[in-house]
This record gives structure tokens, sequence and C-alpha cells, in this order.
């Protein structure tokens, strides 16, 4: 662990990548003891079987990888601080180097973590958004701080009148040093994926592209209407192949699906009456000659109105 | 003049209150069994005030640092038994290091990995981090990130009063090795059987309780007179 940079220790965090790299080269020491060291671990305990021991390393190694991440995330926070490069950068327009690098850190980010890094760039005395190299904003209101009025711009309002008023509380005006950075720094904070690293699949791509607001917006002026019109929306809906048989079936099969799809898509549904039996009239019990005793109680006949039958003797007397 | 009065008062709030914190961290260290003199333990606001306050009347923190090394019964306690693995165990304690931030707000990594180099600089084997404000989650993680070294955090508030001298708090006694062995044995018993204390629980972070470790608490009863509990620190 020690001999490997960070870009490596990213790579055993993120479970996807992990096997990757596992394929190239022998998993490092700390991950899985030798088959030697497992047998002597084995030999001591005459209750535990290999079984019992692959279970226990396999959820050894899960909690090393969450600790692994953690570690990431950390040192990735502490190199965000650092940024912008440059104490003259502009947040509106950031290198491209810079770019590069938030986005690349902010990839195992949780929403929360992001939160982490603006209350340290705070603490350093920055603005929360972190490819800005200004400060935050100080309010002097006092001790106790507490809530401000926010006023929107003339016509925001309701109905379009007057302008719209904001409580906000004290500490979220002052994590950043302007509005526009806020938006900048909430824009990215909303594309972060909630799943800790260590749960994400393969596939899943939320959380590892990132755009920034600026790139956002300049993607959304390029293709203007795109998605707008109704043919192109049809279009869309067309080759998503919705009424195609085979692959509504697929994506029955996919969901665990596996009753049987009619074509017009229902089921066969036959109607059966319950019929009732109403010709029969039970009628009032009548008297049997074995209950002239009161009969067995649930097939047990106690010993007193057993006993002389088994004389033989009385029970004829009894019958006649 | 009334500012200025305002203003020392202040400064004497503010001396009295850290004089109290830093009353409690040398009983913490004694109770914890490092080597602490009865002059600190009982250190009066008169020297308090004439070693650590600055010009203006307010305490200095820069000045407040605390050294101490265990005694050798602590050293005891921290010592494994022997296995065959390790015949000779050595004592998994050393010299303590107290250190009182002095920013008053906005305490994060910056300070805590100041800290952090400081303690391992000097070979330091346990770390206590003093601030008067929380500290940011990343900077709790990286306090607890130092490999073989155990740093500890304290708000100043926490330390106001010592909680261990409250009547209702019983008295904790750490239990070593040995005693933990013979203890298992007489009640024929594994650890995990026994009842548990959090590793966070305010009596055990106050004795700087390591998992795995078992506490004897001894309560007043008013039927029995004393009576023991045991719990494994998890």
């Amino acid at each position: 662990m020690a001999q490997q940079g960070p870009s490596h220790a990213l790579k055993t965090s993120l479970p996807e990548t992990y096997a990757a790299v596992n394929a190239q080269q022998p998993p490092p020491s700390y991950l899985y003891p030798t088959q030697e060291e497992q047998d002597r671990y084995l030999e001591g305990r005459p209750g535990a079987t290999q079984k019992h021991l692959e279970v226990a390393l396999q959820h050894a190694q899960q909690i090393q990888t969450q600790k692994d991440a953690e570690d990431v995330i950390l040192n990735r926070i502490l190199e965000l601080i650092e940024l912008p490069s440059s104490p003259t950068a502009d947040p509106a327009a950031p290198s491209q180097e810079d770019t590069v690098k938030l986005k690349y850190s902010l990839a195992p980010f949780r929403p929360s973590d992001y939160d982490n890094l603006i209350l340290e760039r705070n603490y350093e005395d920055l603005c929360g958004y972190a490819l800005c190299p200004r400060k935050h904003r100080k309010q002097d209101t006092g001790p106790r701080g507490g809530f401000q009025f926010k006023y929107g711009p003339k016509g925001s309002g309701p109905g379009g009148r007057g302008r719209s008023v904001d409580i906000v509380s004290q500490d979220r005006i002052e994590k950043w040093c302007s509005d526009v950075c806020a938006e900048r720094a909430l824009w990215i904070r909303v594309q972060l994926s909630e799943k800790p690293v260590w749960e994400r699949r393969a596939g899943d791509t939320r959380g590892t592209t990132i755009l920034l607001l600026e790139e956002a917006r300049a993607k959304r002026l390029k293709a203007p209407a795109a998605t707008s019109s109704v043919s192109s929306i049809v279009n869309d809906l067309q080759s998503m192949g919705l009424g195609n048989r085979d692959r509504s079936g697929e994506l029955a099969l996919e969901r665990g699906d596996t009753s049987l799809i009619r074509p017009d898509g229902r089921v066969d549904v036959n109607i059966r009456e319950n019929q009732r039996g109403s010709q029969q009239v039970a009628g009032a019990p009548q008297m049997r000659p074995e209950d002239a005793n009161g009969g067995s109680i649930e097939g047990y006949v106690p010993s007193e109105r057993r006993g002389p039958d088994q004389d033989g003797d009385i029970d004829l007397l009894d019958q006649i | 003049m009334d500012g200025d009065s305002a203003h020392s008062m202040e400064a004497e709030r503010e001396m009295t209150r850290l004089w109290r914190t830093f009353r409690t961290v040398y009983e913490l260290l004694a109770d914890r069994g490092y080597e602490v003199s009865d002059n600190e333990l009982l250190l009066p606001l008169e020297d308090f005030r004439a070693k650590y306050a600055d010009p203006l009347g307010y305490p200095d923190r820069t000045k407040m640092k605390i050294q101490a090394r265990p005694t050798d019964t602590m050293k005891m306690k921290y010592t494994a038994l022997p296995s065959k693995a390790n015949p000779n165990p050595q004592p998994d304690c050393g010299t303590i290091y107290v250190d009182f931030c002095p920013d008053s707000s906005g305490v994060g990594t910056k300070q805590v990995r100041a800290f952090n180099h400081l303690v391992d600089e000097n070979n330091f084997h346990t770390g206590i981090f003093i601030t008067q404000t929380p500290i940011s989650p990343s900077a709790v993680r990286l306090l607890s990130g130092v490999p073989g070294r155990i740093c500890e955090h304290f708000q100043e508030q926490d330390l106001l009063v010592n909680i261990t001298r409250h009547e209702l708090v019983p008295k904790h006694v750490l239990l070593s090795p040995e005693e933990k062995a013979k203890l298992l044995e007489r009640y024929r018993l594994k650890e995990s059987q026994l009842p548990r204390i959090q590793i966070s629980d305010p009596v055990a972070r106050y004795l700087g309780l390591r998992r795995g470790q078992v506490v004897k608490i001894i309560r007043k009863s008013e039927t029995a007179g004393r009576y023991a509990s045991y719990r494994w620190v998890i």
C-alpha cells in the first residue's frame, strides 16, 4: 500500500477497476493471506473450516475496501483545498488543468463528502467553490449570527410583481464569495452520486461524469431545442421500441417477470362460480345405541364405562 | 473605563474556565496512570494566571503544552500477556502530549495536520488535541488516521468539570491483561460474553480505553455494600 501512489489506491477501492487491476498483478499482501498462512491459522482451530475463513476474509476485505475509499476521499479533500492553482484564477473560466483535476477528484465523492470539502475550504478562509480563489463572505452581525433577508431581482415576486424575499441562515450565505459561486458549487453537488464508492456498480456513470455549470450552459446553448420538438420526442420514443414484442419480452425477463405474457397484454381469465349444494337439508341428530353411555371422548372410552364390557356379563343385561 | 473593565471581566472569565479545563487535564492524566506531581494537580488559579496569561489578561494557549510519562503500574496494565509469538511483550503506552489549540473557530484539517506532525516528529505515543470549538469531520478522520499513534480530541467545555468526580458516576478501573485472563477463567467466560461499554462512552474517552480492554465498574449498593461489574470495551 505504501509504495503505491494515490491513483493506485483509488483503483483498489473502486470495484470495477479493482477487478481489472487484480487481473494484472497479484493482490496486495494486506488483502489476502497466502494459503500457507491460512493453513497455519486453521491448524489451531478444530471447529473452523476453509469456508469459514473465506467468508471472514471476504468481509474483512470489504471493510478494508471501505477504509481505503474513505482515505482516498480524505486525501482528495486535502488536495482540493489547495485549488485553484493560481491566486488570480477566474471561477467563470477555470484553467483546463484545474477543471480536470476537480472532475477527477470528485468522482468518488458523495454529497456529504462535498459538504465536508466546502466546510474545510471555509475554515481556510476560501470560497466553498473549489475553483474560486477568493475569500468567502463574512458578515459581522453580532455573536449569534442568525438569519437574513435576501431579496431577488425586480419582478421576481409572486405574480411577477415586487421582489421575492428569502430568509436564509447566515452560514449558508457565508459559505461562498458570491451567489454565482454558490450556484456553481451546488450545481456540482447535485451531480454527485449518493451511493458510496464501494457500492457502485461498473456501469454507474452518475458522479463520474461531472459538468461544470459553464460547460453545461454552453452545451445547452449549442444544442437548442433538440429535445423540445414533438417530432423528435416521437422519434425518441420509436427508437426505444416499446411496441416491439420481442423487446418487451426481454424487458419482462429482465424484471424477473416469469409469467406468460399474452400478445394482447392480458392474461386468460376464466370465471368459475362456486356452486352451493342447497338440495340437502341437514337433519336432526338421532339417538344411536352407543350413545346411551355417552360414547367416547375423541376416541377415548373412560375405564369405568369400559370395565363391565370386558367382563362380558353386564352389558347383555344393559342391552335387554 | 467602563469598556475596559468589561474587557478584563471577559478575560478573567476565560482564564477561570481554562484553568478548570487545565486542571481536569492533569486529573485525567493522573487517572490514566501518568506521572503527575501534586503541584500540578492542585495548581491554584493565581499561579495559573501568572504562568499562562498574556499581557491583556487572556490565556495564552500556545504556552500550555503538557507532556507526561507513564508510571510503572500503567506500563504493567498496558503490557500484553506473553504468548508463543511474542514471548517478551513491551508495554503499549508511552509519553503523552497535550496541546491546546489557540484558534477560536474553524478548526479544520490544517491545525490537525500540524498537530499530527508534531506528535509524529517528537515520537510521542499518544496525543490529546484540545480545541475550543468542534472540529470538522475530515479533521476527526485525519486525527484518528495516524498509523501507530493514538490521537484523541476533546473540547475545552468537555473538560470543564471532571465527570468521573460526579457522585452518580461509578468508579471505573482498567484491568490488566493478567487480571482480565483471571476474570474470564474464574467465570468461565469468553470476553464476548461480558457486558460491553462503547469506546465513545464519556468515561471510556476520559480514561482513553482501547478496544478489547475490560473495565471493572464499582458501584455502591444498598444491599451488598459494593457491587462490581465488568465491561468489555468495543
